[in-house]
């Protein structure tokens, strides 16, 4: 069975382009466009990984993140968070929230397929 | 691929024109003091989602302004930067030099000259309350190229980078080595800290990659792990060295690190001559690695493998799904539900089939006896019809506020343009209405606005002396009446001069001089073709349309305009629009023997006049005797030119209520029988003509016009007055 990944971003954009690139990469796709949505599909779908955005509306992804990083069935699932920022800071921040890996905005199809496979073989 | 990709950009267009409208919302909310976080948060999001977007598809342009755009937006979300009137100022010019962009993106054509705003940008970044603590953004990891052809593009220079957590850290500085001879290979050290197996990490994936890309284990250090007992399987306790060949890329080699803890250590050489071991030499099998790892695997991959459920799409109601610029907004207000985007056009094809469908309703009924209806449950088909329209309707509903809020922005620039002052005060923005109507009386919505501070609000000092307030007020509301949407722009201005209006409108022959008309008719005049009393066009308002041109666009939407004004204390616009451009509950009339339709929303009852109920009150007007009371009277016969009626008590009246004139009588011949009509738009067909709203087809295949009352019984009626004569047009 192939991977099952979420995606959270209040873009419906980005939502697209993460499902068009990463569908073709042989994952499966499900989205949440904002962060209390996410958290609510995690509990939901159970993906094998989440990738999510930062700044959304409701509950950003921090928020998520770490409210996710609480409930013991996340506890381990692999979190890639995708945004535009790149300060150290904000960088600093998912990391003690709980993320897994950052990758900045844009995104390059191919290597994005291979940070997932990189945290979820 | 490129037809997604074309379909994913549509999508990102859309987006960015949402974006637009709540950033330009959000910073007008600024720029007249409201800096709550809120309303920061709110811009900053939509200027970001723009740039997101943007470097996805390579507007380059586009991409490095909104980038430095949203960096002022974020020290001002952050409180580095304090949002001024002058900082607002700059942010709303700035939101000006985005839309071009977006447009410019969309068209492909040339982007804006933006050097100028982009340099004032940083001067706020940059400014005094910036000095101490420059924005994080700004000292970007990407090598900041001055400036090539599109302008500065610093997001661009990260595209092709991965951007792993605390990576560079424990890089070796491999450069050292730089004259070294071609090395033999890579020897590779790997310390997880104590929590790298934390958020998700699992340090074994980074040596298991290693391994599919040629390394050898050379040795595992244990020493730190300790007895069972003391073992925490959540923590990392192993050290790993790993030999690679050369031909392997040593940014291939960190890449494998990109998500590795910042406080692992990760040690990267090149070796002369590496000895490669065979596994002997390993100290265990790795399979067998200690407790540790295999413990750890097990955590995270339990949850993994728990059976994924596919859930079901859950499109939720109506309205909710069309929008979800306005739920995104909507803060904590309400549940999200999941939302899909649909294109437009299948929206439209499905309210056409749904028109249909009311069609065969209707055609059916007319061809069966009660009793049949009742049988073939009829009935319920109709109210499952009913719901089906409404639901369909509602997809394509929207708040009205996208349409009102530009306003608070233009009105800022007139205020600077002209020095005058006004108050905008805003009610019923959650009205909803059909999206096509909200994209069309934009215009209409800013020309009347423009129209209310250049001509309706008075100078300062002009109120002052009048005993009014300095400031002006704009009063725009919103609201649902029946099966129209009421828009309403209200000043308190001056109020339109009458004597000015009509002595221009005579020296522009669009009355003689000779004619005498009432008040509102006067007030009409200002939407005749060719009429426009502004003496010099200023600069805002001027772009050579006139008021006759905010009505027909009113009109062709299926619209009406009216105004209404008192000398002195003001002047309202009030727009009746459609809910829909689609169906409607409907009577049928006859009017010498053609049957007509007049919509129901507007009747209170029928009257079978006695003789003598009917009186005139001179040649042309008459009035029925109701109750005590006396209503005007219309014979919508003659007024359409179809031959005289027959005589009243031969007739049937049907009261009707309107906005303006009140309770006026419509005289009609008979009433075949109430229906729900598709309206169909006259407008392809026929020039919009006034008195009637569109046309419909009835259940025997018949074409029937719709009336349109409120024409019907204004002032102007739909005939042989001086002021109607243009105004069709």
């Amino acid at each position: 069975m192939s991977k099952l990944i979420l995606t959270v971003d209040d873009s419906a954009t980005i939502r697209m382009l993460l499902k068009t690139a990463l569908s073709a990469q042989g994952f499966r796709i499900e989205s949440a466009n904002d962060g209390a949505h996410g958290l609510e599909r995690m509990r939901e779908v159970k993906p094998d990984l989440l990738i999510t955005d930062i700044n959304m509306p409701k509950m950003d992804g921090f928020e998520l993140i770490e409210a996710l990083r609480g409930e013991a069935e996340f506890k381990a699932t692999p979190i890639l968070v995708l945004s535009t920022e790149f300060s150290d800071e904000k960088k600093a921040r998912a990391r003690e929230a709980g993320a897994t890996g950052w990758i900045t905005k844009p995104f390059d199809a191919d290597k994005l397929g291979a940070a997932i496979r990189r945290v979820c073989p | 691929m490129s037809d997604e990709f074309d379909e994913i950009q549509g999508i990102f267009f859309e987006e960015c024109s949402e974006g637009l409208a709540v950033a330009e919302e959000g910073l007008s909310a600024m720029a007249s003091g409201d800096v709550s976080p809120d309303v920061i948060a709110g811009v900053f999001r939509a200027v970001h989602s723009i740039k997101g977007g943007s470097g996805a598809f390579g507007h380059n342009a586009l991409l490095g302004f909104s980038h430095r755009f949203e960096n002022v937006l974020d020290g001002v979300r952050a409180g580095r930067i304090e949002p001024t009137d002058d900082i607002c100022q700059v942010l709303l010019n700035a939101f000006d030099i985005l839309s071009d962009h977006v447009a410019a993106a969309q068209s492909g054509s040339e982007p804006p000259a933006d050097d100028d705003m982009l340099h004032r940008l940083d001067m706020i970044l940059e400014g005094p309350s910036a000095g101490a603590a420059p924005a994080p953004a700004a000292p970007a990891p990407a090598p900041e190229p001055a400036s090539d052809e599109f302008g500065f593009v610093p997001v661009a220079a990260q595209v092709e980078d991965f951007d792993p957590f605390g990576f560079e850290p424990v890089a070796v500085a491999i450069d050292d080595l730089v004259p070294a001879p071609e090395p033999a290979g890579w020897m590779v050290r790997f310390a997880p800290s104590r929590g790298a197996m934390a958020n998700g990490s699992e340090p074994l994936l980074v040596v298991r990659e290693l391994e599919s890309m040629g390394a050898r284990i050379t040795g595992v250090d244990r020493e730190k792990l300790p007895s069972l007992a003391e073992l925490d399987p959540e923590e990392s306790y192993l050290v790993w060295d790993l030999a690679l060949p050369a031909s392997v890329e040593e940014q291939d080699i960190r890449d494998c690190f990109d998500f590795v803890a910042p406080d692992s250590k990760v040690d990267i050489e090149k070796e002369e001559a590496v000895v490669v071991p065979s596994a002997d030499v390993l100290p265990f099998d790795l399979p067998t690695l200690g407790a540790a790892e295999p413990v750890a695997l097990e955590t995270i991959a339990a949850p993994a493998e728990a059976s994924p459920t596919v859930v079901a799409l859950d499109l939720p109601k109506g309205s909710e799904a069309a929008k979800p610029a306005a739920k995104a907004k909507a803060q904590g207000g309400g549940e999200s539900g999941q939302t899909i985007r649909v294109d437009l056009s299948k929206l439209d094809q499905l309210l056409n089939l749904v028109g249909e469908l009311v069609i065969r309703g209707s055609i059916l009924s007319d061809r069966l006896s009660p009793a049949d209806q009742e049988r073939v449950e009829l009935p319920e088909l109709s109210r499952l019809t009913r719901q089906i329209q409404d639901n369909v309707m509602s997809l394509r509903a929207q708040p009205i506020r996208q349409a009102f809020s530009r306003v608070p922005r233009m009105l800022r620039d007139l205020m600077a343009e002209t020095g005058k002052k006004v108050i905008l005060e805003t009610t019923g923005e959650t009205t909803e209405v059909d999206k096509g109507v909200i994209e069309k009386i934009g215009d209409p919505l800013t020309h009347m606005i423009r129209n209310a501070v250049d001509h309706g609000i008075e100078s300062a000092e002009e109120r002052l002396a009048a005993g009014k307030p300095e400031e002006g007020t704009i009063y725009l509301s919103a609201e649902q009446k029946g099966a129209r949407i009421i828009v309403r722009i209200r000043d308190d201005g001056r109020g339109i001069n009458r004597a000015r209006v009509l002595a221009k409108a005579v020296e522009r022959g669009i009355v003689p001089a000779e004619a005498s008309l009432s008040d509102e008719e006067i007030d009409a005049l200002i939407c005749a073709p060719g009429f426009s009393t502004a003496e010099t066009i200023s600069n805002i308002s001027g772009r050579g349309v006139g008021m006759d041109v905010v009505r027909s666009n009113v009109e062709a939407l299926g619209g009406r305009l009216e105004i209404t004004s008192v000398p002195g204390e003001g002047t309202t616009f009030t727009m009746a629009l459609p809910l829909t451009l689609a169906i409607l509950d409907g009577m049928i009339v006859r009017l010498a023997e053609q049957r007509f339709v007049l919509p129901l929303t507007n009747v209170i009852e029928t009257v079978q006049p006695e003789p003598g109920q009917v009186q005139a009150t001179s040649p042309s007007t008459e009035v029925i005797e109701l109750r005590g009371k006396y209503l005007p009277v219309r014979r919508v016969g003659e007024m359409f030119g179809m031959g005289s009626s027959r005589p009243p008590e031969e007739s049937l009246v049907i009261i009707v209520e309107n906005e303006s004139s009140g309770h006026v009588g419509l005289m009609v011949d008979t009433i075949d029988n109430r229906r729900e009509v598709v309206i169909k738009s006259l407008e392809d067909n026929l020039h919009p003509i006034r008195g009637l709203g569109g046309a419909t087809i009835l259940g025997d295949g018949a074409i029937a016009l719709i009336l349109d009352i409120d024409a019907l019984v204004s002032a102007n009626g739909v005939g042989g007055k001086y002021a109607v004569k243009g105004m069709a047009a």
